[in-house]
């Protein structure tokens, strides 16, 4: 994702603008073909800009489950220590535990080197990228990843 | 001792971009491994480009890299005139040959490379771009031994082990082990029976952490593809109980293949090792994926 779809969201002008309108509509051209080098993605997507919605864990299993938390800032830390972003009062999960961070339109995920790991799907990983429905497991904390809308 | 693994690209054939293959990935082979501050590389496709854009946001200058080849099919070389430290004066990369004096990689590497293909020529390339070669047995590279074997492909293709205290990984991509299986005759008539691997594959693959293997076809697409040089993904999970290997990662997935598609390919995988008992852990490789190796 390039700057252009970090841009502010229009939402807060008015109400969101139906399809057709936008495409049709000549005024707002230069802001279509600016984001068109900056889409990520290829074949036959092409980002409208709309509402966006954060990507969110959903905690299925551990204390306080089943509970949701928002990825809303450009880097968050998982962990046992009252300093992380997502604290989950496990023994079996590390203070800081893994880091999840923005990356384009989807999330990365790096284990800090937690006694217990990251299971992604199944496999302890150091490292991936996120999609949509993801599992992670960190100790007895079980996550589903859900990506963002915009 | 450090040693990662990070999957940069795992599609076969040519580079599929789109929305069905998102979550596994387009670009074409290349595995990065890390060991301590030792890199190698293997394989130069599509995922080699994004290898070298990530080498630079890392800073760490100048670039040295240990490259290997699989074989030179297009989807196996086509990211090395995008690998942006060969274009820097620093850089250092070494392309090994699998035999004492054997340079055909770096030759075909330049091929590539000449005008009718590519506007810069390999000659005008910043780094320092040297065959070397693997010897008679396998070479130690920066504290880790590194060994060949050839396999079955149009071509051939090669394998190679990664190894040190006691950990092993190995990349063995284009290889069609179905043709090569010593009781053949037994496994087509009964599928569930386990696929006797050549001997020489078991030994290579023997104890390995990680073994990343071609698993290119479900059973049902092999049935179609018999000799186009790559094996059923399932065969790759009887290859590895066999050698006793702890992780099997399927690589190199059909471009034809949806994300679905290779879940549903790695899930008949995962029925078949628990069917024949074996406690080798299967995933599908999937580009941006690293794995630490314990
Ligand atoms: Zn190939
Ligand atoms: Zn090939």
């Amino acid at each position: 994702m390039g700057k252009g779809m970090a841009k502010k969201s229009r939402t807060g002008e008015g109400p969101a603008k139906g399809l057709e309108e936008d495409i049709t509509d000549p005024t707002h051209e230069d802001e279509f073909t600016e984001d068109l080098p900056t889409c990520e993605s290829n074949v036959g997507v092409l980002f409208r800009e709309r509402e966006r919605r954060p990507a969110f864990l959903e905690m299925l299993e551990g204390p306080g489950a089943p509970c949701v938390y928002m990825l809303e800032r450009v880097e968050m830390v998982v962990g046992r220590g009252a300093e992380a972003d997502i604290q989950v009062d496990s023994t079996e999960v590390s203070r800081r535990h893994m880091r999840i961070g923005r990356a384009g339109t989807s999330h990365q995920i790096q284990d800090l080197e937690s006694r217990n790991g990251v299971l992604l799907n199944g496999v302890r990983i150091h490292s991936a990228s996120l999609h949509e429905g993801d599992t992670l497991q960190l100790g007895n904390a079980v996550f589903v990843y859900h990506e963002g809308q915009r | 001792m450090n040693f990662f693994v990070k999957f940069w690209g795992t599609r076969g054939s040519i580079p599929t971009p789109g929305s069905l293959t998102q979550v596994f990935g387009g670009n074409t082979p290349c595995i990065e491994l890390r060991v301590d501050d030792a890199l190698f590389v293997c394989d130069g496709g599509s995922g080699l480009r994004e290898l070298g854009l990530d080498l630079l946001r890392r800073g760490k200058s100048p670039v040295v890299a240990h490259m290997f080849f699989s074989h030179a099919h297009w989807d196996h070389i086509q990211g090395f005139p995008f690998f942006v430290p060969a274009f820097l004066k620093d850089s250092s990369l070494i392309i090994y040959g699998t035999s004492p004096g054997d340079t055909k990689f770096h030759k075909l590497l330049s091929g590539q490379m000449e005008s009718d293909y590519f506007p810069v020529a390999f000659g005008d390339l910043g780094a320092r771009v040297a065959p070397d070669d693997l010897g008679q047995a396998g070479k130690r590279i920066a504290g880790v031994e590194v060994r060949a074997i050839a396999q079955l492909h149009h071509g051939p293709s090669y394998g190679y082990s990664f190894e040190k205290d006691g950990r092993k990984v190995v990349y063995a991509t284009d290889n069609e082990l179905d043709l090569e299986l010593e009781n053949a005759a037994e496994v087509a008539a009964d599928p569930d029976l386990l696929r006797h691997a050549p001997r020489r594959y078991v030994e290579f693959c023997q104890g390995a952490r990680l073994l990343i293997a071609d698993g290119q076809y479900t059973d049902a697409e092999y049935a179609n593809k018999r000799t186009w040089g790559h094996p059923r993904a399932t065969t790759c999970v009887d290859l590895a109980i066999q050698a006793g290997v702890e992780q099997l990662a399927i690589t190199h997935h059909d471009p034809l293949q949806s994300d679905d598609k290779v879940r549903e390919k790695i899930e008949a995988c995962r029925a078949r090792a628990q069917r024949l008992g074996g406690k080798v852990q299967v995933f599908g490789a999937r580009e941006g994926m690293e794995l630490k190796i314990d």
